[in-house]
C-alpha cells in the first residue's frame, strides 16, 4: 500500500506538470490546447533519438527536447491560434487547428523509421521503446517493502520544484503579473502597454517546454516511449486533471493531477486494473455535474 | 487515381470490390449527421461514440444472449441510447462550450474504460464476436443514411429546427423569444444520441465483430466524428456527410502520400479551420478568408454556423 | 394597470442594482424609464423579464404573476423585449429572425415536417406572410427578408429586433435604448415607429439615454438613480424635478444646480449655431501634442464616430463631453490603439496612432484610464500598481515611484495588499487613476472617472484630476458630468451622435443651452 501511495505521488506529480502548461494555455486564452498531448510525447521522442540514435548524452538530449517543445510552442501559436484570434473565431475553431497539428505531429514521428522523411526524429515507427538501463544513473533502494528508483523518486522533487518556480514567477514576477492580467483582463493590459500578443507567444512557450518536459521524465521513469503516449497517458487525463482542479488554475491543475495520481490508485487498489481510468473520468464528470468551475475555479456570468 | 479511375469507369466492379469502404463511408455519414444535430442545437457534444457502444453492444449482446430477431435488438438499442441520453443530458446540458465537451469525453471515457474494457460481459478488450446477421449489407446502411439526413434535414426546417437555430445563435435572445431553451436542446442531444446509437448498431453488424478500441468508442472516435462535422460544415445538414466523406476518402484522395497521410489530413484540417471557417460546404460559394500576410485587401467571410 | 411591479429588489454582492422599484405601467401607454448608466435600468428590465432572480418584490402582468418565472415563460406571457446591445440571430435571415419571434403561437410541426405534407404548408405560408407584414410594420422594405440579420445596417438591425419582438404578439413591449448610438434622422425614424406602434395598441415600456426621445414619446417617466426610483411623472414634472437634474447633470462642486445651462430657455438653435461658429476655429491650438483629423471609426455596420477632428495642446485639461452612446469612448479607444479608424488620421507627438500597436502608444506616453475602471480584479492593490510601471520601467525608481503615487492616494497605500476587486467603487477610481500615473503619461486619457460614484467620491477624483494636471500632464476627459467637466476644462468638445456638435472654453459652453439639449433634449 505504501508502495501504492509513492506510485500514486510520482505518477501524480507528472499528470499535474503536464496539466500545469495545459492549464496555463486555457486560463490566458479559455481555449484548450489540444496538441499539448502531441507536445509530451515529442518531448519524450525527440530526447529518445538525440540519446539513443544520435548518441548524445542524455543532458543535452533532455534540453534540446524541451527547446523542441518549447518551439512547437510557438508554431501552436503562430499557425493555429494567432490567425483564429485575429477574427475572433469561436473556441470550437481552436480546438479543431490544435487537433490538426496534433495530428501532424503524432503521425510524423509514428511514420519515422530508417529510410522516411522523419528518420532524424525517429526510427523506431509505432513501436514502444525504452532509455537503455544506464541512460542516467539510477541507484535503488529498498526500504522496507519499499522499492525506490532515482528516476521515479526524482521526479517528485523535480516536478514540484518547476512547479513552484512556475508559481513564483506566476505569483511574484513583473511577468507573471503581466501573464495574470492579460488572462484577466486583455482589455486593461493593452492599455497598460502590455504587448498581449508576446505574451501569450510567452505562454505558449512555457506551456509547451513544461509539456515536452513532462514528457521527458514519463519516458524515463516509465520506460515507454511511443508515438501514442500522449494520447494514451495524458491527452484525457490531463483534461480531468485542469477540469477537478478548476480550468485555468495553477495550483489547481497541481492539486488535481495528484488528486488524479490518487484516485487512480485507489481504484487499482479497489477494483482492479481496468477499472482505472474508468473511475477518473467519472469524477471528471461528477466534478463538470456539481461543480463546473473545479476546486479552484471561479463562475463566470455572462453579462446581458 | 486507379481508385478514381475505376469508380467512374467501372462503377460496378467498383462497387463490389469496396463493399467495406461503401459502408464505412454511410456509417460515417450516419454519425456525422448525429453530430450535425448537436451542433446545429449550438452544444458542443463529444458524447456520439458512447452511444455508438450503447448500439452496438446491446444489440449484439441481445443476439448472442437471446437470439432476439435483429430489428428488436436494433430497437431496444437505440431507445436505450435515448434513455441514457436524457439521463446524462439533465446534469450536463447547462454546460457550454468546452465544458460540454469535456463533460461528454468525460462520459465516452467513462464508458468505454469503466464498462466496456471492464465488465466482463462486454468481453473486455477482446471485444465480441459473433454470427449475426449483417442487416442487409450495404443497401440498408446507404438507406439509412438517407433517411436519417432527410429526418434531420425536415426537422431543420420545421418549428423545431429555427428554435434549435435561435438556441445556437443566442440563447438569451431564444429565451426572449419565449423558447424554452433547456427542453429543445435535449431534444437535440436525444435525437443525436438516437442516431448515433443506430450508427453503432448498424456498425456492430457490418463487421462481424464489436471492437472495443479507442478508436472505436473513444476520444479518437470522438475527435474524428468532430472532424466530420467541421470540416464538412454544420451549417447544412450535408455538410457532415461530405465531411465523413471526404475523411475517409483522403487516404485515396492523397493517394501519393502514401504513410505520410495523416500528416497530409491534419493540414488539410488545419488549412480549413484557417481559411475555410465555415467548412466545405457553407456559405459564400467559394470564398475563403485570406490572412493577413496575404498581399491583398482582406475580404471578410461569415463565421461558421 | 397593464404591469405592476412592487418593491422590486435585486443586489449583486454588496451594489444596490434595484433597490426598491415600485412601478406601474398603463394599458395602452408608453412608459420612460430614464436614468444615468449605471442607474440599474437594464437590471430591472432583466430583472422583470426573467433573466435575473427577484431578490425581494413581485410583479404582474395584469394577473399573471411574474416573480419567479424563467425567462422564456415571461416572454410567453406577452412580455417581448430588445436588447440594448442587439441580440438578433446574426447568421440567420431577417425573415427567419421573426419566424422565430412566432414560436410560441406556431403550432408544433414535426410530424407535418417528416411526412411534407402540403396540407400543412398552409400555415407555414401565413406565417411568412405575417413575417413580411411585421417587417412592413417596422418599416423595412420586403427585400431586405432574405438578408442576413448581421450584414444589415445598424438603423435596420435595431429595426429588425423590434419586428421579432413583435412577433410575439406582446401584451408589452420593453425597449432597451432602442436609439443608441443613432444619428439624428434614424432617431426621428425611430420615434415615429415607437407612436406607430402605441397608436395601434401597444403598450410600451421605452428605456433610452436620448432625452428628446423619451421627453417626446413618453406621456409618463420615471427616473432611476443608484437602483432607486427617485421621481415619476410626466416628462415636463420630470425634466424640471431638480434631483433629475441633478442626477443627469451632476453638481457643479459649488455650483447651484440652479444654474444649468440653457435654464432660461432663450433661441437655442440660433445659440448653437453661434457657439459652433465662433469658437470653434478660434481656439484650436497652433502647436498640439495630439493631433485628430477627420477620424471615422465603426464597429462592421455601425458608424460610431464621423469625421472628428480636434487638438489638445501640452499642458490643457480639454473635455469631450455628451450624452451616453455619443461615441466618446471610440474616441479615446481608437487613440489608445485597441480600434482601428476607418479612414482620418491621428497623431500624438508625431507618433501614428491608426497604425501603432497599442503598447507602443503608451511607452510613447499617452495612457488610458478607461471606462469602467478595469481594474485587475484578482491582483492585489499592489500588483496593480507594479504591473503599471510595466511600459516604463526604470529599474530602482520604480519603488520610489510607486511609494510617490500612494502618498497622493492615501486610500490606496492602506489597502495595497487586498485585492482590487475588493475595493469600493471609489476606490477602483483612484486606483486606475494611480496606475494611468505609474506609466507616466504626457497625456492622459480619462473615460468616465466619476461614472457611478457617490457625490463625494466625485469630488475627490476630480480633486485628483486637477492636481495630476498641476503637476504638468496634458488631460483628455470624456465625461457624462458635464458641469464638473467643464469646470475644469480649459476646452470642451460636445459629441453628439459620433460627430462634434460644438466646441469652446468650458466657461462658454458652461451657459450654452445647448449642452443641456445634448443630454436632457429639448
Amino acid at each position: 500500500m505504501d508502495q501504492q501511495i509513492l506510485n500514486a505521488i510520482f505518477i501524480g506529480s507528472i499528470y499535474a506538470l503536464f496539466a500545469v502548461g495545459y492549464t496555463l494555455v486555457f486560463g490566458i486564452l479559455d481555449i484548450l490546447n489540444l496538441a499539448h498531448s502531441a507536445v509530451f510525447m515529442l518531448g519524450a521522442a525527440l530526447t529518445y533519438s538525440l540519446v539513443v540514435t544520435h548518441g548524445q548524452p542524455f543532458w543535452i538530449g533532455a534540453v534540446l527536447g524541451v527547446a523542441a517543445s518549447a518551439l512547437i510552442g510557438l508554431v501552436i501559436e503562430h499557425v493555429c491560434l494567432r490567425p483564429l484570434r485575429r477574427r475572433q473565431a469561436p473556441p470550437i475553431a481552436a480546438l479543431i487547428s490544435t487537433i490538426g497539428l496534433a495530428l501532424v505531429i503524432v503521425a510524423a514521428v509514428e511514420q519515422g523509421k530508417s529510410g522516411s522523411l522523419f528518420s532524424w526524429l525517429w526510427v523506431d515507427g509505432a513501436n514502444s521503446v525504452a532509455f537503455p538501463p544506464g541512460t542516467v544513473p539510477n541507484p535503488t533502494w529498498h526500504i522496507g517493502d519499499l522499492t525506490l528508483e532515482a528516476s521515479k523518486v526524482l521526479i517528485i522533487p523535480i516536478s514540484i520544484a518547476l512547479m513552484l518556480i512556475l508559481g513564483y514567477v506566476m505569483r511574484f514576477t513583473q511577468v507573471g503579473r503581466g501573464l495574470r492580467a492579460v488572462a484577466e483582463n486583455p482589455r486593461a493590459a493593452r492599455l497598460m502597454g502590455l504587448d498581449v500578443d508576446r505574451m501569450i507567444s510567452l505562454t505558449l512557450v512555457i506551456s509547451s517546454a513544461l509539456g515536452g518536459l513532462a514528457g521527458i521524465l514519463f519516458g524515463l521513469a516509465l520506460g515507454d516511449i511511443s508515438p501514442y503516449i500522449g494520447r494514451d497517458n495524458v491527452e484525457v487525463r490531463g483534461l480531468a486533471v485542469i477540469v477537478l482542479g478548476g480550468m485555468g488554475s495553477i495550483p489547481g491543475a497541481v492539486i488535481g493531477g495528484y488528486l488524479l495520481g490518487l484516485i487512480e490508485i485507489l481504484a487499482l487498489v479497489t477494483f482492479g486494473s481496468n477499472a482505472r481510468g474508468g473511475v477518473a473520468f467519472a469524477a471528471l464528470f461528477l466534478m463538470l455535474v456539481l461543480r463546473p468551475q473545479g476546486l479552484f475555479g471561479t463562475r463566470l456570468r455572462e453579462r446581458i | 487515381m486507379d481508385f478514381f479511375i475505376q469508380l467512374l469507369s467501372d462503377p460496378i466492379g467498383f462497387w463490389n470490390s469496396h463493399t467495406l469502404l461503401i459502408s464505412q463511408i454511410g456509417i460515417n455519414g450516419v454519425v456525422a449527421t448525429s453530430m450535425f444535430l448537436v451542433l446545429y442545437s449550438g452544444q458542443l457534444s463529444l458524447a456520439a461514440p458512447g452511444f455508438m457502444a450503447i448500439g452496438a453492444y446491446t444489440s449484439v449482446l441481445m443476439e448472442l444472449h437471446w437470439h432476439t430477431p435483429v430489428v428488436l435488438n436494433v430497437a431496444v438499442a437505440v431507445i436505450l441510447a435515448g434513455i441514457v441520453g436524457l439521463l446524462v443530458g439533465l446534469p450536463v446540458l447547462r454546460l457550454r462550450g468546452v465544458f460540454l465537451a469535456i463533460a461528454t469525453i468525460g462520459f465516452i471515457e467513462a464508458l468505454h474504460l469503466g464498462v466496456i474494457l471492464n465488465v466482463p460481459i462486454t468481453g473486455e478488450g477482446l471485444g465480441l464476436q459473433h454470427e449475426a446477421d449483417p442487416l442487409g449489407g450495404v443497401p440498408i446502411i446507404l438507406v439509412s443514411l438517407v433517411a436519417v439526413v432527410f429526418v434531420v434535414w425536415r426537422l431543420t426546417k420545421g418549428r423545431l429546427g429555427s428554435a434549435w437555430s435561435a438556441i445556437r445563435q443566442d440563447e438569451i435572445a431564444a429565451l426572449s423569444q419565449g423558447i424554452h431553451v433547456a427542453r429543445y436542446k435535449m431534444i437535440a442531444f436525444i435525437a443525436s444520441a438516437l442516431i448515433a446509437s443506430y450508427a453503432g448498431a448498424l456498425e456492430a453488424h457490418l463487421n462481424f465483430f464489436v471492437d472495443p478500441g479507442d478508436s472505436q468508442y473513444g476520444v479518437t472516435r470522438a475527435v474524428q466524428v468532430l472532424t466530420f462535422a467541421v470540416l464538412g460544415g454544420s451549417g447544412f445538414v450535408i455538410g457532415p456527410v461530405v465531411g465523413a466523406l471526404i475523411v475517409t476518402l483522403l487516404p485515396y484522395i492523397f493517394e501519393g502520400a502514401g504513410d505520410y497521410i495523416n500528416i497530409i489530413a491534419g493540414i488539410f484540417l488545419i488549412a480549413v479551420i484557417i481559411f475555410r471557417p465555415q467548412g466545405i460546404v457553407g456559405r459564400g460559394g467559394l470564398a475563403i478568408v485570406r490572412p493577413a500576410w496575404w498581399p491583398r485587401s482582406r475580404v471578410s467571410a461569415p463565421s461558421p454556423g | 394597470m397593464l404591469l405592476r411591479l412592487d418593491d422590486v429588489r435585486r443586489h449583486f454582492g454588496g451594489v444596490h442594482a434595484v433597490d426598491g422599484v415600485s412601478l406601474e405601467v398603463e394599458q395602452g401607454s408608453i412608459q420612460g424609464l430614464i436614468g444615468p448608466n449605471g442607474a440599474g435600468k437594464t437590471t430591472l428590465v432583466n430583472v422583470i423579464t426573467g433573466y435575473t432572480r427577484f431578490q425581494s418584490g413581485r410583479a404582474w402582468l395584469e394577473s399573471d404573476e411574474l416573480s419567479g418565472l424563467p425567462a422564456h415563460r415571461v416572454a410567453g406571457l406577452g412580455i417581448a423585449r430588445t436588447f440594448q446591445n442587439i441580440r438578433l440571430f446574426k447568421d440567420l435571415t431577417a425573415l427567419e429572425n421573426v419566424l422565430i419571434g412566432m414560436h410560441v403561437r406556431r403550432r408544433d410541426d414535426t410530424l407535418a415536417q417528416l411526412g411534407t405534407l402540403p396540407v400543412f404548408r398552409g400555415n407555414e405560408q401565413e406565417l411568412i406572410k405575417d413575417a413580411h407584414a411585421l417587417l412592413e410594420t417596422v418599416g423595412l422594405p420586403s427585400s431586405v427578408g432574405p438578408r442576413h440579420a448581421a450584414t444589415l445596417p445598424y438603423g435596420d438591425q435595431r429595426r429588425l429586433e423590434i419586428a421579432r419582438a413583435l412577433a410575439l404578439r406582446p401584451r408589452l413591449l420593453i425597449l432597451d435604448e432602442p436609439a443608441a448610438g443613432m444619428n439624428p434622422s434614424e432617431k426621428q425614424g425611430m420615434r415615429e415607429l415607437i407612436e406607430r406602434l402605441n397608436a395601434d395598441g401597444l403598450t410600451i415600456l421605452l428605456i433610452d439615454h436620448d432625452m428628446r426621445l423619451v421627453m417626446g414619446v413618453c406621456r409618463r417617466v420615471a427616473v432611476l438613480n443608484f437602483g432607486k426610483k427617485i421621481a415619476d411623472g410626466t416628462p415636463k414634472e420630470v425634466s424640471t424635478d431638480p434631483t433629475v437634474i441633478k442626477a443627469y447633470l451632476g453638481t457643479g462642486g459649488e455650483r447651484e444646480v440652479r444654474s444649468a445651462p440653457g435654464a432660461t430657455g432663450v433661441d437655442e438653435e440660433r445659440e448653437v449655431e453661434q457657439a459652433a461658429g465662433s469658437s470653434r476655429a478660434a481656439r484650436e491650438p497652433e502647436k498640439a501634442i495630439l493631433d485628430v483629423e477627420d477620424l471615422t471609426v465603426s464597429y462592421g455596420a455601425i458608424v460610431a464616430v464621423r469625421g472628428v477632428s480636434f487638438r489638445v495642446a501640452a499642458g490643457e485639461i480639454v473635455a469631450l463631453i455628451g450624452a451616453n452612446g455619443a461615441g466618446k469612448s471610440t474616441i479615446l479607444n481608437t487613440l489608445s490603439g485597441l480600434i482601428r479608424p476607418e479612414s482620418g488620421r491621428a497623431t500624438f507627438d508625431g507618433l501614428d496612432l491608426a497604425n501603432a500597436k497599442a503598447s507602443a502608444i503608451v511607452k510613447r506616453g499617452l495612457v488610458q484610464v478607461p471606462e469602467g475602471r478595469e481594474i485587475l480584479a484578482r491582483q492585489t492593490v499592489m500588483e496593480n500598481l507594479e504591473l503599471a510601471t510595466w511600459a516604463r520601467r526604470d529599474g530602482a525608481t520604480t519603488r520610489r515611484r510607486i511609494e510617490d503615487v500612494l502618498k497622493r492616494f492615501p486610500i490606496l497605500g492602506e489597502r495595497r495588499d487586498l485585492s482590487a476587486g475588493s475595493l469600493s467603487g471609489g476606490e477602483q477610481q483612484m486606483l486606475a487613476i494611480a496606475r494611468g500615473l505609474l506609466a507616466r503619461p504626457r497625456l492622459l486619457l480619462l473615460d468616465e472617472p466619476s461614472l457611478g460614484l457617490a457625490p463625494q467620491m466625485v469630488d475627490e477624483v476630480f480633486r485628483a484630476i486637477e492636481e495630476i494636471h498641476k503637476d504638468g500632464t496634458t488631460i483628455l476627459l470624456v465625461e457624462q458630468n458635464a458641469l464638473r467637466a467643464l469646470a475644469i476644462a480649459d476646452r470642451a468638445y460636445v459629441i453628439e451622435t459620433g460627430r462634434i456638435l460644438l466646441s469652446g472654453s468650458g466657461d462658454e459652453l458652461l451657459h450654452n443651452p445647448a449642452v443641456r439639449r445634448a443630454y436632457l433634449g429639448g
